[in-house]
């Protein structure tokens, strides 16, 4: 009899709880989320020396946080500080991380918290791509793709989750991909990570959840391409329905949806169809024919030139760095997409 | 004009999809025979990949199987071989290890042949909060989970693709579809599985146009021992799987070339149904389901004090 009587009581529950979260939409609709006001916190953008993580500051920065800004390249995070004065920010701390190293992320957070104070707002967003075929790509590579795009964000979570925690009070934000939500062709170690990357970020989430840790947003982003020079050369096959987007519309949605505090977000919007289509009951095999975006035709002689203006090398400097070895492609540190 | 002929192709293209699936709801795809073909399992000492050993022994497959308990695996080859007499092949292999999976690698291609049928399934789950989970304990469940998948395929695949012949089977979870709490790391690693497999496939059968098949199983909870101490809110809706049963519809669908496979059905349900609905009423029908609490009472093969060791070989 009980468990019968707690399984009822728990059926009127979920019921109560969908009716509201329908009419909370169907208001939502009618009238603009709310807004969060993030003047005075403290915004840690990992990958802030170019691209996404740069307009991420600078957005950050018109919104009057304090910005703590990691990158392995000195000179980019140093470049972005100073557009960040620039566009109004009055405190900005650069730091150099090299974000696949445990330790160097562990010191450097010390770091931080002795200097700066408490993350409230994490992003993780530093990414690289090698963009060569599976069986083409040295397995150091590999390796090194996991650990920027994924096992960096285990290491900022476990740095600055506990504070967030002991605060009740904080907002993880997750830059994923598009191909962390579906496979896509010449992208197998890439895909790999930003899958780890949605599935961690999401899993913590209902850990939060879970243990009604109420103040601890997450954010997960799963951008389709954008146009910052990380995929230079990739196309999609449909761009009316697939566009490569432009960065500032790409860092607008994401920025609102962190102040609205949107748990998962997916840019261009068809995404979500296809994803739903991807999740059909009774679809057998949909991924062929869903569109792709044409993989990046990286180092075809080992020749990094012709992968665009904004590409930066951040390699060969640092002490067990890949190595440029003839057919290697050189890994781009930059930021996610 | 460019697109509306590009989304006419792609909507016949889901037509016929769809047409396809009603039909093979009907009369079922015909099995292939896998009698000779050379079978590579990992995590072959326990649990989901014994059960599979000894399916694929029945089917007269020839068996190599890996795990780095040397003693289950042996106990395995013995059992495979009770249940018909097949060539089978027992290597010790800590899957943790790059150099040792290619090492082995090149000891099965030389003492055995060229592998066919490539089974990822070794795994190991630590089942506790994110940040209770010491740091290298989080390192093994992901070089264990993903990179052995990635350098098994790099070592196997070559000779697959040379022979325009084989079949890639990974071994992911539910866990490997949606985020649970209790279960950070792990899930982090069976996305990753599931991503990796799925790009392999797009890379293998569109672009390259080969004949090498993938599977890719995604089965709820296995009640093996892995996941012991596991609970579940509504056994109607989401049972606790028999890992006997489960083995039969992994073998099924390898032998129907099928390229997912989500174990029970309700799961794929309830994946769509986290699609439409919004995030409040998905946590709403989580809570509902029970999904927050599964692993709190999760125990795992050995006591929640231990280390996790060896026998972790097995699958979700």
């Amino acid at each position: 009899m009980a468990p019968d009587l707690n399984s009822t009581k728990d059926l009127f529950v979920f019921l109560g709880k969908s009716v509201f979260s329908v009419l909370e939409d169907m208001v939502f609709t009618l009238i603009p989320k709310p807004q969060k006001n993030v003047a005075g916190e403290i915004v840690l953008i990992t990958g802030a020396g170019s691209g996404l993580g740069r307009l991420l500051a600078l957005k950050f920065a018109s919104l009057g946080s304090v910005l703590v800004l990691w990158d392995i390249n000195k000179e980019g995070t140093e470049e972005t500080c100073e557009m960040a004065r620039a566009a109004g920010a009055t405190r900005v701390y650069a730091y150099t991380c090299d974000c696949s190293q445990r330790e160097e992320v562990y010191r450097v957070a010390d770091e931080v918290k002795r200097e700066v104070g408490d993350i409230s707002i994490l992003i993780n967003n530093a990414g690289i791509v090698t963009g060569k075929n599976f069986l083409d790509c040295p397995d150091e590579l590999i390796e090194k793709s996991f650990d920027v795009n994924f096992k960096a964000h285990l290491w900022t979570y476990k740095a600055f989750l506990p504070a967030m925690i002991a605060n009740d009070h904080g907002h993880l934000v997750c830059i994923s991909s598009s191909a962390g939500l579906t496979g896509v062709n010449g992208l197998a170690d890439y895909c790999a990570s930003k899958f780890a990357a949605f599935g961690f970020a999401e899993a913590v989430f209902a850990e939060t959840v879970a243990q009604k840790q109420m103040g601890i947003k997450t954010t997960i982003v799963c951008p389709l391409l954008i146009n910052t020079g990380m995929f230079e050369g990739c196309t999609t096959k449909f761009p009316s329905l697939l566009p490569v987007l432009e960065p500032e519309y790409a860092v607008r949605k994401i920025v609102d949806a962190i102040l609205q505090e949107k748990v998962y977000l997916y840019i261009p919007r068809v995404l979500y169809f296809l994803v739903f289509l991807k999740r059909l009951p009774w679809r057998r095999l949909t991924m062929p024919i869903a569109p792709r975006p044409m993989p990046l035709q990286a180092n075809q002689a080992g020749n990094p030139a012709g992968l665009g203006s904004k590409w930066r090398p951040t390699w060969g400097t640092k002490e067990g760095s890949p190595k440029n070895d003839g057919g290697v492609s050189v890994v781009r540190n930059l930021e996610a997409v | 004009m460019d697109l509306i002929l590009d989304t006419v192709t792609f909507g016949g293209k889901i037509l016929r999809c769809l047409l396809e699936s009603l039909i093979y709801k009907i009369i079922s795809k015909k099995k292939k025979n896998v009698a000779g073909e050379i079978v590579l399992i990992t995590g072959a000492a326990s649990g989901l990949g014994r059960l599979m050993a000894i399916k694929f022994a029945s089917l007269g497959a020839i068996l190599v199987l890996w795990d780095i308990n040397e003693e289950g695996n042996i106990e395995t080859c013995r059992l495979a071989k009770e249940k018909r007499d097949v060539k089978a092949f027992a290597y010790k292999c800590d899957c943790t290890n790059r150099q040792e999976i290619y090492r082995v690698a090149d000891q099965v291609k030389k003492e055995v042949g060229d592998v066919t049928i490539l089974i990822n399934n070794a795994g190991v789950v630590t089942g506790k909060m994110f940040l209770d989970i010491p740091d290298d304990m989080v390192e093994r469940t992901f070089l264990l989970n993903v990179l052995s998948h990635f350098w098994t395929c790099k070592a196997f695949l070559p000779s697959m693709i040379k022979a325009n012949h084989g079949h890639l089977v990974c071994i992911s979870s539910a866990a490997g579809l949606v985020g649970v709490s209790g279960l950070s790391d792990y899930c982090a690693s069976k996305f990753a599985a599931l991503g990796f497999a799925e790009s392999l496939f797009l890379e293998l059968n569109l672009v390259k146009k080969t004949k090498i098949k993938t599977t890719i199983i995604c089965p709820y909870f296995l009640k093996t021992g892995m996941f012991e101490g596991c609970t579940t809110k509504y056994p109607l809706l989401l049972p606790l799987l028999d890992p006997e049963d489960v083995a039969q519809t992994i073998l099924n669908a390898i032998l129907e070339e099928q390229l997912y496979v989500i174990i029970p059905k309700m799961i794929t349900f309830t994946l769509f149904l986290k699609q439409i609905l919004s995030t409040e009423m998905t946590i709403a029908l989580a809570e509902y389901l029970g999904v927050h609490t599964c692993m709190a009472s999760f125990k795992g093969r050995n006591t929640a004090d231990e280390v996790q060791t060896e026998t972790e070989r097995e699958h979700l």
